[in-house]
């Protein structure tokens, strides 16, 4: 199988989408000659045109705000958001309109959109171009939440989602987009709310997401070599949450840490942590860890951005804490 | 059709309207849009004007009256007369309404101060009413024992806190009461008729004059017998409380019969996780490690309860032995057959040692505090708890419980504490003197 | 006044429509005050020759979105009385199944894309609609509704400066009632309100939002120019609000005077005015008025007693609707 970045995953996904279902327009700023500041959407505007891959003013409101009405009336937006850290910006289109229409309205109206955007921090960008707010719109009711953790994910999920009728939000790791993966030629789609076990152990279960997947996979080679066989999970979209397989694993391995590489407090870590905890508790023989990023705003300095994102190292040596019976947080 | 004409919502939060004036007479002719009634919210006061035309009939709120939201308050009719076609309105705050409030007993509460059932423990919304001390119509101090009341921790005495008479009580023996409720009335004048009734509401009978017997100051046969706790397999006997054990471990031991105790006496080393529930299997067994000499004792005899309860009140009348701690003391003492011994008496969660020489109750005195106690009486006749099976301890355990209307004595100890023998002739003597002090005595 | 159309049908369904939003508001009230509704709502009398003078220009298949203020828009739009009641009352058979409620009423057969609860947040909405029909080819035209008082919003200003630069099909309606919620307009708006459009280079037209007829003749003109990528364009309706700006708003002289809304109700009502201009030209007797003034309260209070009686939602249904592919959100999850 032929290996492509990220980047150029994404750029398939969109063009064959927009090959078959000719509603699907892209919008945002900067996507069509400068095909985003990241290049991922380069060339698409050469073959769609500027009617279908459109560039819009710097108004992140105003174009959210027509991309949800287009949705509401017949069209597939994909809207280009061209950093994580403007979620913020759009929140009221996001939340108050794209997520509550289809149930305000009892069912009637739809919003078949899909919101691109990124996560990661360690692009030394400081704290308003790094930010991980997946858990922000996680949060809310009728938003379903994509995080693909490779080339292969990017590509299957972003076609499953723009063939979804509801609003859709799907967070690229902007350090990922030139990471190659393996991805087939022929079309394929990823169904949402499908973990994927990426890796099998039956000593204990790492739970990664986006970029984080990769990290407990190094972990997980690291544990190898100590004779720890540790289970590695992506869930790929973490609304819908494939909790299934998830608590099989946990039951399985009976310990479990969860890396997330949003915010560490009220986020995606404690919300999977307290599912198993709820669901697979008498099955667990040590506390299910949280490793999330520093609550800290995201500083410049790479000697500080550093240390504010879980570590492969930082994983395993939880991981070797809980294999040891080792009290964590005990007192 | 007559129209209605309802209290109308008018603020953002509003209950109920105050209506401040009717501008319009029942009877009079209206028409749609007039002002009828003038209504304050708490936010401004403001006119009402008429659905429909017709006539003003049925006005069921004055003038003061405050009504809920959405209630009918009086009719636009055809005709000036009323209909009588509303059902009464009761106004949500009139001196009728709070009549109407007072509960489904409608008897006047006597005039007097207040006794509320105390809050004891520390998250205690009700209290138990063991027993009433004073029956209607009796004289109190304020010093005197009105009742008992049982919590989550223990039962206690509860005194009157005023001098007067018994007016009212209004809960009945064995009811819970919330904490802060009214439970009695004591009024400073002899009632003529003192009120009793029970928390649920059913009106017990006005006992028409106070009883002609005194109850005496310890009473505690009257007392219900308690709801039985909740069984439980017995617990086994733990040094300090927790172990340390992860959910996973835990559930393994329940599961494959095993006691984690065996892994703490073992000194292994906490939390316990699922590796060392194969440490725990490998320990040597129970019997094997446990000789017969080790063995622990748990003998039980029934008994009446009367016999005691008896004695104890002649005892405090001839001989002015009031301490009931102290006659325990002296039974259990004389059933271990010494000279002398040391007896801990343990009750509602206090323990006071006594001294108890050969000869009669009246030689019984406190023992030194740091003294070792021969025999440890746990009296628990006062609690919830109907078994127990607690293990053995420092010295032999009598414990006191209810059972139905009389009592269970349990001896628990270890086995080089006293032979079987030993142990079976202990528990019978007690039972046998609790059974007739006074027999046993003579 | 003036004169755009020679239908008489149209005149007298015109006249329907405004004496329809203004019983349907009425009996709202009413079932406001005497605590039969839950929740608050927002009257739209006084202002019905603005919704009905612009959806009497409008085909079933063009696009509006409304606001807080709603009823008129969704009403004027071709909804029907039981389904709007039940809705109000959160009732089953409402328009969204009794999950919106007075501020959300959407009723997509009539090309109604919904109120919006969020003062300006449907601008976004209407010129997306508009969007499609331009990026699908498509003749619908949306109009977007909106207060005086959603001028305030930059979301305003973003779709504008889009719409204009893509000359989508939208045109954007601004009901000038006078007041911003509990404050007079002229002291949250600095300048000239159709102004704020001409500077993207919108066409921009002020109308008496009293006068039916010339609400619709001037709509008529615009639409038609929108359908030929002429759009968007932007009209300012002078118009006012007879309730306060909700039903629990009662006390309300602090802002307004009675007199002024004296002068409003006696003088400049739109159905006052378009019924004596309909008996002056010939079109329908006094007889004739009052008979279609009755039917129509018939009809309000039929529906408000169907309303009251009909069922409200399954419990099962709250987490019906999350998403449209997920039968019971709640579910999904549960392994």
């Amino acid at each position: 199988m032929r290996n492509i970045t990220l980047s150029q995953a994404v750029n398939e996904a969109l063009a064959e989408e927009m090959r078959r279902d000719e509603t699907v327009f892209i919008i945002g700023e900067d996507v069509a000659e400068a095909g985003t500041p990241f290049k991922v959407l380069s060339g698409l505007v050469e073959e769609f045109g500027t009617e279908r891959v459109v560039d819009t003013p710097i108004a992140e409101p105003g174009f959210m705000g027509i991309a949800v009405g287009a949705a509401m009336t017949g069209s597939r937006p994909v809207v280009d958001l061209m950093f994580g850290d403007f979620i913020y910006l759009i929140m009221d289109q996001l939340c108050n309109q794209a997520a509550k229409t289809h149930y305000m309205s009892g069912g009637k109206l739809s919003v078949p959109l899909v919101l691109r955007t990124n996560l990661g921090a360690t692009r030394r960008s400081a704290a308003q171009h790094s930010q991980s707010l997946h858990a922000l719109v996680a949060h809310i009711p009728g938003l379903k939440v994509a995080m693909p953790s490779s080339a292969y994910e990017a590509k299957g999920l972003m076609k499953t989602a723009i063939r979804d009728n509801n609003p859709v939000v799907i967070f690229e790791d902007k350090l990922m987009y030139n990471d190659k993966a393996p991805v087939p030629e022929e079309e394929f789609l990823i169904p949402f709310g499908e973990a994927n076990i990426k890796r099998e152990g039956a000593d204990i279960t790492l739970i990664g997401t986006s970029s984080m997947v990769q990290v407990c996979e190094k972990a997980a080679e690291i544990l190898a070599k100590e004779g720890i066989e540790a289970e590695v999970i992506d869930p790929r979209t973490i609304v819908p949450l494939d909790e299934a397989a998830l608590l099989k694993s946990a039951k399985k391995t009976s310990r479990v840490i969860v890396v997330d590489e949003g915010h560490q407090s009220f986020g995606i870590t404690g919300e999977i942590a307290s599912r198993i905890n709820e669901k697979a508790f008498y099955h667990l023989d040590a506390p299910v860890l949280r490793m999330g990023a520093m609550d800290v705003p995201v500083p410049f300095s790479p000697a500080l951005e550093d240390i504010t994102v879980p570590t492969p190292e930082a994983v395993a040596e939880n991981a070797r804490k809980l294999m040891s019976g080792e009290m964590i947080h005990a007192a | 059709m007559p129209h209605e004409v309802i209290m109308p919502a008018l603020g953002m939060a509003q209950d109920t309207g105050l209506i401040v004036s009717w501008l319009k007479s029942p009877g009079d002719a209206v028409k749609a849009g007039d002002a009828l009634f003038e209504v304050e919210t708490d936010k401004a006061t403001m006119e009402v004007e008429a659905p429909a035309d017709g006539f003003l009939t049925d006005v069921q709120a004055e003038a003061g009256a405050e009504v809920p939201v959405g209630n009918v308050i009086a009719l636009i009719s055809d005709s000036a007369e009323d209909s009588g076609s509303i059902a009464h309105a009761a106004p949500a705050a009139s001196t009728e309404a709070a009549a109407d409030d007072a509960g489904a007993d409608d008897t006047a509460l006597p005039d007097g101060k207040e006794v509320i059932m105390p809050a004891l423990g520390m998250a205690q919304d009700t209290g138990l009413l063991v027993a009433w001390h004073k029956a209607p119509g009796d004289a109190v101090a304020a010093g005197d024992i009105l009742f008992e009341v049982e919590t989550d921790k223990s039962t206690m005495e509860v005194e009157a806190g005023h001098d007067g008479f018994v007016a009212a009580l209004l809960a009945e023996a064995g009811e819970e009461a919330p904490v802060g409720d009214t439970i009695a009335i004591i009024s400073t004048e002899k009632p003529d008729a003192p009120v009793q009734r029970s928390q649920s509401g059913a009106k017990a009978a006005p006992s028409s004059a106070p009883k002609a017997e005194t109850a005496p100051a310890a009473k505690p046969e009257t007392k219900p017998a308690p709801k039985p706790a909740a069984t439980k397999a017995p617990a086994p006997a733990r040094a300090d409380g927790r172990i340390l054990a992860s959910p996973k471990a835990r559930r393994l031991a329940l599961e494959q019969g095993l006691d984690l105790n065996r892994l703490v006496e073992a000194g292994h080393p906490q939390p316990f996780h699922v590796a060392d529930i194969e440490v725990l299997k490998a320990l040597p067994s129970a019997q094997a490690s446990t000789g017969a000499a080790e063995a622990s004792r748990h003998l039980t005899a029934d008994l009446p309860s009367d016999g005691f309860d008896a004695f104890a009140a002649w005892a405090a009348e001839t001989s002015g032995l009031s301490d009931t701690n102290a006659l325990l003391a002296g039974l259990a003492a004389a059933s271990l057959g010494r000279e002398m011994a040391t007896v801990s008496v343990e009750r509602f969660g206090q323990s006071h040692a006594y001294y108890v020489p050969a000869g009669p109750f009246g030689a019984i005195t406190d023992a030194e505090d740091d003294s070792a106690p021969d025999l440890i009486l746990r009296d628990l006749r006062m609690s919830r708890v109907s078994t127990v099976s607690l293990g053995a301890e420092t010295a032999p355990v009598l414990t006191l419980t209810r059972r139905d209307v009389g009592l269970c004595v349990t001896l628990e100890c270890a086995g080089h504490q006293l032979s079987a023998t030993e142990a079976v002739g202990l528990i019978s003597e007690f039972a046998g003197r609790m059974e007739q002090p006074l027999r046993h005595l003579l | 006044m003036a004169k755009a159309k020679t239908n008489t049908e149209d005149y007298l369904r015109m006249y329907r429509q405004m004496v329809r939003i203004r019983t349907f508001e009425d009996n709202a009230n009413q079932l406001y005050l005497s605590a039969k509704m839950p929740g608050l709502t927002h009257m739209y009398s006084g202002e019905e020759a603005v919704a009905v003078g612009i959806c009497e220009a409008l085909t079933k298949d063009d696009k509006i979105t409304s606001t807080h203020r709603g009823h008129g828009h969704c009403v004027a739009k071709g909804a029907e009385f039981k389904e709007m009641f039940c809705e109000l009352l959160g009732k089953e058979e409402g328009y969204c199944r009794g999950k919106g409620g007075s501020m959300h009423i959407a009723d997509q057969s009539n090309g109604n894309l919904g109120a919006n609860a969020i003062v300006g947040g449907s601008m976004g909405i209407a010129t997306g609609a508009a969007f499609t029909s331009k990026l699908l080819g498509k003749q619908d035209v949306t109009v977007c509704f909106f207060g005086d008082g959603a001028t305030a919003q930059g979301l305003m200003y973003e779709v504008m400066n889009m719409a204009a630069l893509w000359n989508l099909p939208v045109i954007y309606a601004c009901e000038n009632n006078g007041y911003s919620e509990y404050t007079k307009t002229e002291e949250i708006a600095a300048g000239s309100i159709t102004a704020r459009a001409e500077a993207f280079g919108i066409e921009a037209h002020q109308v008496d939002g009293q006068d039916v007829l010339a609400v619709n003749a001037l709509t008529q003109k615009l639409v038609e120019r929108a359908r030929k990528g002429e759009g968007p364009f932007f009209m300012e309706l002078m118009t006012y609000r007879y309730h306060g700006h909700h039903v629990g708003d009662i006390n309300r002289e602090y802002y307004r005077s009675k007199d002024e809304e004296k002068d409003w109700k006696e003088n400049k009502d739109p159905i006052i005015r378009f019924r004596s201009w309909l008996v002056e030209e010939g079109i329908a007797s006094e007889d004739e008025i009052e008979a279609m003034n009755e039917e129509i309260k018939k009809d309000a209070s039929d529906a408000v007693e169907y309303a009251l009686n009909a069922k409200y939602p399954d419990e099962s249904e709250v987490d019906m609707h999350v998403f449209t592919d997920i039968p019971h959100a709640l579910l999904r999850d549960t392994a």
